[in-house]
């Protein structure tokens, strides 16, 4: 619609603006580095050449080093971290490591994954005039500059809006609006979807889309959301679980011993690679147990273990959007049963979270939990969590937070997994079995780390770690927050396969999550808009017809529809649009 | 510092959005002042007054919102009050007149005056701050502060980024403190000294962690990196901004005048 003619406009004046500079090419060879403090380097042996104007995916595990490389191409590495650096990185044929920051900050520009902490403003145009005033732009060009980036990225007419009141997706196309504000010639993202849900998920692709297409910018893209990233690919560079690379290939032609060892450090492959005759709905067609064996345990006759009726909560009127509130909110979970708790960011999910646990008092409603599944089901022991002690809650309730650091208490991952058996009452110690914090930890693939510091994990070590922490006593109920967040595919599988193994034995499990990945793995879908449910019913019902606009996103993300019309593509062909 | 790091909720443009925060700086230092010069409780209350007044006819803030805001600061400065009176040294003085006897506790009348007037001050700088970081966010004022008063960039902005990371921290903390009762831990007696460090402890690295974070975008935005820095809002001293200060030094000096 408008597109066309600010890009006309925006070519004229780059090539009067950077001239000489161009969009970069890319040039790494035997590129080694590693952080100060870390005997293993964090990328090793990267060697690759990308012409300008292209556009690279890379691709690998957790902790690949993925980030680090984005971080060199931008000067961040080896300029403002402490390290070792090996080898040469080249943009545009300026060697990294020698040209100064300031240079390269003008032709670089990067998307971090968590829209927080990027935002340094209190207004949408101070935020995007932010980067200009650092490199010292003339004030006429910045109040001609700052309404442009922020058309471009989809926020046309945001500029007086508070940093604060924005949506997470928004958010992150204001760090789109912020980086393009400078015109760089290079643009980095490094997993800029991460936080967001399907719907603003699509759009900032959209944008990436709309960027890559211009041809203006040399783009690397690091993203785990692979059936829409991988569409605008020209090239991937495949990296292993040590920050080495596997292969530097044109998107469409990788071949199958480099998607087999991709495959097997554990990173996420896209659907296109895994040959075809995929049905619709299957996540990871490798593995049909993914799905998830036990099926619709819907069955009344299953022990009901919470039980929310008619939840309101009006937040303060002055809260600014931190917590959302909720409308007449019921629901119940039974044994066994698990349930995925979907919606966009502000939609209740948190605050539902909240108050199932006890730890916000609903405005009006109830929650009623039992202690354990099993036993005699009368009604009278459903007990509202607010009035509980903490002892006596442990054992009903447990909530993993998105962020498990939040969550530890212990110094040490053996001391973390004890502390909640230590926490019970006697009348709990002496029912359950003495298991060792040891041999849990070894269950959860953690044995080799028992006297590391919690905080010192990585990030899926730190998830795993904290539903190690549930196991010696598990709740009846868990309420997990975007359990497999930045997690790969390995990371993603190891909680999946200890939550089958929790739910086995009939614990009832509450996930809200933004991955539609993990639907058909849930019993039941509940889906939140604006504090009601608008959604509740199995997880095909609800991916046959999301009740969102757009709804394509929810669908697409859990089943794309057959991705390898894509994998032919080579340079230069884009489908996202 | 609740005041400073969330925004109030809508301002309207008024007199005093116009004013150069730093101008409002400066005229409410001028107001803080005042009201420590004497023990005599008139004259916080009439800078309080005063204070009143200007929120109400020319600050632009919303005042529905004013009330739950400052409700807790309210609640601070009645136990302060009262503490001040009942634990007030003049109470022991036999030669001052009984006021009321409330149980063993006597109270006299230059108790009463210096609790007053120790609360009224509180009142004043809970006023005067919603009238100094009010009516603007906090990024003009690190502007302002850049390019009137000549504070380094480096301080003003980063000062700002530190100020987006408080309210997570807030967050943080309830769900720190969430996440504990749920697991079950439970202090009693000296345990809470240690619970508390150790909330405290949680918090303080999740917070290093997202300022890391937030410097490193910063950094990579070319913050601080050599290159002088431009100002997309130019802040000029206009002439409301003297008017602001000089009425400001008037209230000041006729509250403390008025009836001598």
């Amino acid at each position: 619609m408008t597109l066309p003619k600010p890009a006309a406009k925006e070519t004229a004046e780059s090539a009067g603006k950077s001239a000489g500079f161009g969009s970069p090419s890319i040039e790494a060879v035997d590129l080694e580095w590693t952080y100060a403090g870390r005997s293993r380097p964090a990328l090793a042996g990267i060697n690759f050449l990308l012409e300008p104007g292209r556009v690279l995916l890379v691709l690998g595990p957790s902790g690949c080093g993925k980030s680090t490389l984005a971080r060199a191409l931008v000067g961040l590495v080896p300029h403002t971290l402490p390290g070792r650096w090996q080898g040469s990185l080249r943009i545009g044929g300026k060697d990294v490591a020698t040209t100064p920051a300031r240079f390269l900050g003008e032709h670089v520009g990067l998307v971090f994954q968590d829209p927080d902490s990027q935002i340094v403003m209190g207004r949408v145009d101070d935020e995007v005039a932010f980067g200009l005033e650092n490199r010292g732009w003339a004030r006429p060009d910045m109040q001609a500059r700052v309404p442009e980036a922020l058309e471009q990225a989809g926020l046309a007419g945001f500029g007086l809006r508070g940093t604060h009141t924005l949506s997470g997706g928004e958010k992150q196309r204001l760090a789109i609006a912020d980086i393009l504000a400078a015109r760089p010639s290079l643009l980095v993202f490094d997993e800029p979807t991460a936080n967001l849900d399907p719907p603003a998920m699509h759009a900032t692709l959209e944008r990436l889309a709309e960027l890559a297409e211009r041809r203006e910018h040399t783009i690397v893209l690091i993203e785990h959301r692979l059936e829409a990233a991988l569409p605008l690919a020209d090239f991937v560079l495949l990296l292993d679980d040590e920050g080495r690379q596997l292969a530097f290939r044109p998107a469409g032609s990788v071949g199958p011993e480099a998607i087999a060892l991709l495959e097997k450090s554990g990173a996420w492959v896209p659907r296109a690679w895994k040959g075809t005759g995929e049905r619709r709905g299957e996540t990871e067609p490798d593995k049909p147990d993914w799905r998830g064996d036990t099926t619709a345990p819907t069955a009344p006759t299953r022990q009901l273990l919470l039980r929310a009726e008619e939840l309101c909560f009006d937040y303060p009127a002055d809260a600014s959007g931190s917590h959302a509130a909720l409308e007449s909110v019921s629901l119940e979970a039974r044994a066994g049963e698990r349930i995925a708790l979907v919606g966009p960011n502000g939609a209740g999910k948190s605050t539902l979270l909240f108050l199932l646990a006890g730890l916000r008092r609903p405005s009006r409603g109830s929650v009623g939990l039992r202690e354990v599944a099993g036993g005699d089901s009368s009604l009278e022991d459903l007990r509202d969590p607010s009035r509980l002690r903490p002892q006596e809650i442990a054992s009903r309730i447990g909530l993993v937070f998105q962020d498990p650091e939040l969550g530890f208490v212990a110094r040490t991952a053996r001391d973390e997994v004890a502390a909640t058996s230590r926490a019970s009452t006697s009348r709990h110690r002496r029912k359950s079995r003495p298991l060792d914090s040891d041999g849990v930890l070894a269950r959860f693939g953690l044995g080799h780390l028992t006297d590391q510091d919690p905080f010192r994990l990585s990030q899926g070590e730190q998830r795993r770690l904290s539903l190690a922490a549930l196991v010696l006593r598990p709740p009846a109920v868990l309420l997990l927050d975007e359990p497999t967040f930045g997690l790969d595919r390995r990371g993603t599988e190891a909680v999946m396969s200890l939550l089958d193994e929790q739910r086995a034995t009939g614990q009832a499990q509450l996930l809200a999550t933004h991955d539609p990945r993990l639907l058909p793995r849930c019993d039941r879908v509940v889906a939140l808009d604006q504090g009601r449910i608008v959604f509740d019913g199995t997880p095909a019902e609800f991916l046959a017809n999301p009740p969102y606009s757009p709804a394509d996103p929810w669908r697409d993300g859990a089943a794309l529809p057959d991705a390898a019309t894509n994998s032919g593509a080579g340079p230069g062909t884009k489908d996202l649009r | 510092m609740s005041l400073m790091s969330s925004p109030l909720g809508p301002v309207r443009p008024d007199f005093l959005t116009r004013v150069t925060p730093v101008a409002r700086l400066l005229a409410g230092m001028i107001w803080l002042v005042a009201s420590v010069l004497t023990l005599d409780p008139v004259v916080p209350i009439r800078l309080a007054a005063a204070a009143i007044v200007t929120i109400v006819l020319w600050s632009g803030l919303p005042l529905r919102r004013i009330p739950g805001r400052m409700a807790p600061l309210g609640f601070a400065i009645l136990s302060l009050t009262f503490f001040s009176i009942v634990l007030s040294a003049a109470n022991s003085d036999r030669a001052l007149a009984t006021l009321a006897q409330i149980g063993p506790v006597r109270i006299t009348g230059p108790a009463v005056t210096a609790g007053l007037s120790v609360g009224l001050r509180v009142v004043v700088i809970g006023l005067t701050t919603l009238l100094v970081f009010g009516p603007s966010d906090p990024t003009r004022l690190a502007d302002s502060l850049v390019q009137q008063w000549r504070i380094p960039d480096r301080f003003a902005y980063g000062t700002l980024g530190a100020l987006r990371v408080a309210p997570f921290m807030a967050d943080d903390w309830s769900v720190i403190g969430a996440a504990r009762r749920l697991r079950g831990i439970r202090a009693s007696g000296l345990g809470r000294i240690r619970d508390f460090g150790d909330r405290l402890l949680v918090m303080l690295v999740a917070a290093i962690r997202r300022a890391e974070r937030l410097a490193l975008a910063m950094d990579a935005r070319g913050f601080d990196s050599g290159i002088r820095r431009s100002h997309f809002r130019e802040m000029h001293v206009t002439w409301r901004d003297w008017l602001t200060v000089a009425v400001a030094l008037a209230v000041a000096v006729a509250a403390l005048t008025l009836d001598r």
